[in-house]
């Protein structure tokens, strides 16, 4: 990193920068190297270092805690007059046990592995649907936007099943995610931050409404069970919670997913020579997706906040207690000290090993560890290992019909557009 | 050898399920973990152990010595070649300096 100098005032306002969109990984890997327990000049402390990474998200619930209700304004003075900032505050994100641990449970009732496995076929019956849907234009040669096409739309359809949502209320409330995802960076400017309440207002009265049709027309759905939960539960769990809930169960649902059927998608083309992890058993599809997922982690660095409890010393610079400490998981995926050749492409890390660990018992950082754990990860890795020898076998000439297009953002490393041709098709 | 899983901790990723399903699954009503075998069969001590490693929350407690264990121990000291190898990756998991206390 040549043009890095010494020091880096602001981490935060380096990765949202335009210049690091396309490849954030140098400046990540100057910062790991340089400055691994950084302090940027707003406070908010950023550790890139596997290790410490790893430590904070299994401390957290211990060693660090949610923000109080009343100090979310010391962090974000629009706290008292967003209404996406106070959804965020009320989610399950922003909660420390027992509360953390009541909800949690709450929704993973429909996220245990037997519920998900259950959700395979139909899964495979959407991934199948959905390239029959791009094949006809890609077979005239015309190129096919597969970020939209497939990418977006599986994880749609799939959460659109589990809420019990018409498929085609699902794609309306989709498209206000990216702007309230804007409105949750730290640097988010005003009229961010008012497009993302506006985009959250149409998500909460839908929500709402939601709730009430579960309510009188109970159905096999989260939506319904949560009802059901919430009315058994009257004074623990308002409508306000579960509708927070679902908010945050849509935002964390499916720009993640959709932007690592991307990334995985762009590995197939990069490293064709990887591709035979695809053509064989399920061990090496798993070990295909683990890669994916480490080397491109789709959230670059976690919104959650963690205050730390008390005065916590790594690596020599000692975090005082208060702060806001986040964690730059794909820095620490991409940690030499954690993964040998990081950059390097390489599903062998990962293959006939538990899912999340590699050969040499590192954890992958991509969904959190701790008692934040992402509840929908084994939901992703279906979806990818579903997805991937599909299109691999459907579309085996598959290539870029023009380079893609990054959403830009602060934290997320999400896609706006994919376009895909079949090589030889149209030209 | 025995294992159990602390359920107040646990925080219901399902990993352990992922891991060894034959010894662990999730409760229908809430996801939380729970052991589905009375005593660990040598065949699987590696894949606990590796299990316990990898849970998030540390949930998962692995009580090795029970009499058949300890003859084991005391006739053949050495660990297998699989089980230094799991050694070593797990201290490779927990390198020192991260406790975090001042």
């Amino acid at each position: 990193m040549q043009e890095t100098t010494a020091a880096c005032r602001d981490a935060f306002a380096e990765l949202a920068s335009p210049a690091r969109t396309h490849d954030p990984y140098p400046f990540m890997r100057w910062l790991r190297e340089h400055d691994p327990v950084h302090r940027a000049a707003s406070g908010l402390f950023l550790l890139s270092r596997h290790a410490d990474i790893y430590w904070a998200l299994k401390a957290t619930g211990d060693a660090f805690r949610a923000p109080a209700p009343g100090e979310l304004a010391r962090y974000f003075p629009r706290a008292a007059t967003s209404r996406s900032l106070n959804l965020l505050a009320s989610t399950i994100a922003m909660k420390d046990p027992p509360a953390h641990t009541r909800l949690r449970r709450l929704i993973s009732r429909d996220f245990t592995m037997r519920q998900i496995e259950n959700l395979r076929p139909s899964i495979a019956r959407n991934v199948a649907a959905r390239l029959d849907g791009m094949a006809p234009a890609l077979e005239r040669g015309e190129p096919v936007d597969l970020h939209r096409e497939f990418a977006l739309a599986l994880p749609m359809l799939v959460l659109a099943e589990l809420f019990g949502m018409p498929q085609d209320d699902m794609f309306g409330l989709a498209a206000v995610i990216d702007p309230i995802l804007k409105g949750l960076g730290p640097h988010a400017s005003d009229p961010q931050l008012a497009a993302a309440d506006a985009a959250s207002a149409r998500v909460q009265a839908y929500f709402g409404d939601l709730i009430q049709r579960k309510r009188t027309d109970p159905r096999h759905d989260i939506v319904s069970m949560l009802v059901g939960a919430h009315d058994d539960d009257a004074d623990t769990l308002s409508d306000a919670e579960l509708i927070s809930m679902l908010w945050g169960m849509l935002l964390g649902g499916f720009s993640t997913t959709a932007a690592t059927i991307d990334h995985a998608v762009l590995a197939m083309l990069a490293y064709p020579e990887q591709r035979h992890w695809l053509q064989g058993d399920a061990v090496g599809v798993q070990a295909f997706v683990e890669e994916v997922l480490r080397r491109d982690s789709p959230v670059m660095f976690s919104t959650t906040m963690r205050i730390a409890q008390r005065d916590i010393e790594l690596g020599g610079v000692v975090i005082p207690k208060n702060a806001d400490v986040r964690v730059l998981i794909a820095a620490g995926n991409r940690d030499p000290d954690a993964f040998a050749d990081p950059d390097r492409f390489d599903p062998a890390r990962f293959y006939g090993t538990s899912p999340g660990m590699s050969t040499d018992g590192k954890i992958m950082l991509s969904f959190g560890h701790g008692i934040r754990f992402c509840v929908g990860a084994q939901l992703a890795r279906v979806q990818l290992a579903e997805s991937l020898p599909r299109i691999q076998a459907r579309f085996p000439t598959l290539a870029l019909a023009e380079p893609p297009t990054r959403e830009p953002s602060e934290f997320l490393r999400t896609f706006r557009a994919l376009p895909v041709r079949l090589r030889g098709q149209g030209g | 050898m025995r294992v159990v899983v602390d359920q107040d901790l646990c925080a219901t990723t399902g990993q352990c399920v992922l891991t060894l399903p034959g010894a662990f699954r999730q409760r229908e009503p809430d996801g939380v973990a729970e052991v589905c075998v009375a005593t660990v069969p040598q065949a699987l001590h590696a894949a606990v152990r590796l299990a316990a490693s990898q849970c998030p929350v540390a949930a998962i407690r692995v009580i090795e010595s029970d009499v058949g264990d300890d003859e084991r121990a005391s006739a053949d000291p050495a660990p297998s070649p699989g089980e230094a190898e799991l050694h070593a990756a797990k201290e490779q998991r927990n390198p020192g300096g991260h406790d975090g206390a001042v």
